[in-house]
């Protein structure tokens, strides 16, 4: 996995499968990055992953409830067709975090914070 | 440096003129001596090719015209350093061959052996009468299945029935020999039986998995019995005991049922099932097993067994319900995974373990 920086957002890609406690690590990293650079937006890119079981589903919903606690909004993009199909299927999902079909339009959402209202909890 | 040297031979071969007395054998050998030091240096065989090239001039004299013995010299030298470069090429090339890479055998390899001829010995003894004689006859004697059929009046399809029959016994008693141990239990050798004999009907009577994961001794003795035959089938086995096995379990379960060509969706929703029981087996039995099997009856499908010897589900009816959950999770692990697969079942003693089968059938892509 590797975080990057580009303004006030992170965006952090998965590049392979992570085990649970590459997730937590993940986590780990991920939030303390969140104060070290005052990110404002979190993007989340998990287009590589090919299984978002019931651990990884609530890693990143926990990673988004600790982005937000911080101050900073999160938007997950990326998730493939068969995995949403599956998430579905097995009664999980991203609860109220934002979603976006891929980075440009997590980069649109963060900014634009137009159609953003809606998606608030 | 060589080249000036080798124009000097051949001035001097054009200077010495083929008409000029040549029959000076001194003459004669300073000319080749210059040829040869010209193509091979100061190389330890340069003098010995020089005196072959004078044996044999000198040996050619009587029917070469004496004007043309100077030439003949030289061109005869030029033969014999060219057929030594190739000898040295060839033999360098080929010298790999000499090696002779086999390891000495040591003292603990012929103990081995030993043992493993006095297994062998007890198993043979073990095999009936009829069963070592078929052996001997086919395998030492090497007759083929028709004339032992035709000996025998039967035909070539039931001796060789017979001979695969007791080659799977032969396999049981040389693995019982080497273990030199008697089974714990009457089921051992019957399981045994079945897996060696690689019959799978046989293994589903008698409950083959779950024997092997709870005998201990038959768990050791059924390796080298299934390594035979686990390629052929679409059967694989993957012990899961870490985070890391899970990646690893899903993975392997994917790659196997991508093989019935399954859709992706399906080959994901089977991944993440996997996935679930996995981390179940780590998170609350630390251990455990995961057998992925491939199904053609009654169409292609993928059964997966998950088994551990954790502590076993207390309350199976609360555990199946969703929102229960014992650890920090969505308390979605097994009803989750109900609801991904076709079929479902699992069984679960409280401090013997946990047993969970799912099956996902294909879809026909007709519908």
């Amino acid at each position: 996995m590797s975080i990057l920086r580009q303004g006030s957002t992170l965006i952090a890609s998965v590049h392979t499968a992570l085990d649970d406690s590459e997730l937590e690590r993940f986590r780990t990293d991920l939030v303390a990055q969140i104060g070290e650079h005052r990110s404002r937006g979190v993007i989340i890119d998990v287009a590589a992953l090919d299984v978002i079981d019931s651990f990884a589903a609530l890693t990143l919903r926990t990673i988004a409830e600790m982005a937000r606690l911080r101050g900073a909004r999160t938007v997950i993009v990326g998730i493939q067709p068969e995995v949403a199909f599956t998430m579905v299927r097995l009664g999980m999902g991203t609860g109220s975090i934002p979603t976006a079909l891929d980075l440009e339009e997590g980069l649109a959402l963060l900014t634009g914070g137009v159609d953003d209202g809606r998606r608030r909890p | 440096m060589t080249r000036p040297q080798s124009a000097d031979g051949a001035d001097a071969t054009a200077s010495a003129g083929p008409l000029q007395e040549a029959d000076d054998l001194t003459e004669l050998q300073a000319i080749v001596r210059r040829v040869v030091g010209a193509r091979v240096g100061t190389h330890p065989a340069a003098e010995d090719l020089v005196q072959e090239t004078l044996t044999r001039v000198l040996a050619a004299a009587p029917s070469v015209d004496p004007g043309l013995l100077e030439p003949y010299a030289i061109v005869t030298a030029k033969n014999l350093v060219a057929s030594m470069w190739r000898d040295d090429a060839r033999k360098r090339r080929n010298q790999h061959r000499a090696a002779d890479l086999r390891v000495p055998e040591s003292p603990e390899a012929q103990a081995l052996l030993g043992e493993e001829r006095s297994a062998m010995a007890s198993a043979l003894g073990r095999l009936d009468e009829h069963e070592r004689a078929l052996l001997i006859e086919h395998e030492l004697r090497g007759t083929d299945t028709r004339t032992i059929a035709e000996e025998e009046g039967t035909t070539p399809g039931a001796v060789a029935a017979r001979l695969s029959r007791s080659r799977a016994r032969l396999r049981v008693e040389y693995v019982l020999g080497l273990e030199s141990g008697d089974p714990p239990t009457d089921r051992c050798r019957p399981v045994l039986l079945a897996l060696s004999a690689a019959d799978r009907r046989r293994q589903r009577e008698l409950d083959a998995a779950t024997h092997l994961f709870s005998c201990d001794f038959c768990g050791r003795l059924s390796e080298p019995l299934l390594a035979r035959g686990q390629r052929q089938d679409g059967v694989l086995r993957i012990p899961v005991a870490a985070d890391p096995d899970i990646v690893k379990a899903r993975g392997s379960a994917r790659e196997l049922a991508g093989r019935l060509g399954f859709s992706r969706t399906d080959l994901t929703v089977l991944a993440t099932a996997v996935s679930e029981l996995c981390r179940n087996i780590v998170r609350f039995a630390g251990s455990g097993e995961l057998l992925v099997e491939l199904l053609d009856e009654p169409r292609p499908g993928v059964r997966v067994t998950a088994r551990d010897r954790g502590p076993g589900i207390a309350d199976l009816e609360a555990a199946m319900r969703d929102g229960v959950s014992t650890y920090g999770g969505l308390g979605l692990g097994l009803p989750g995974v109900r609801r991904l697969m076709d079929e479902f079942a699992i069984s679960s003693e409280q401090g013997a373990g946990t047993t969970v089968t799912i099956t996902i059938w294909g879809k026909d892509p007709s519908t």
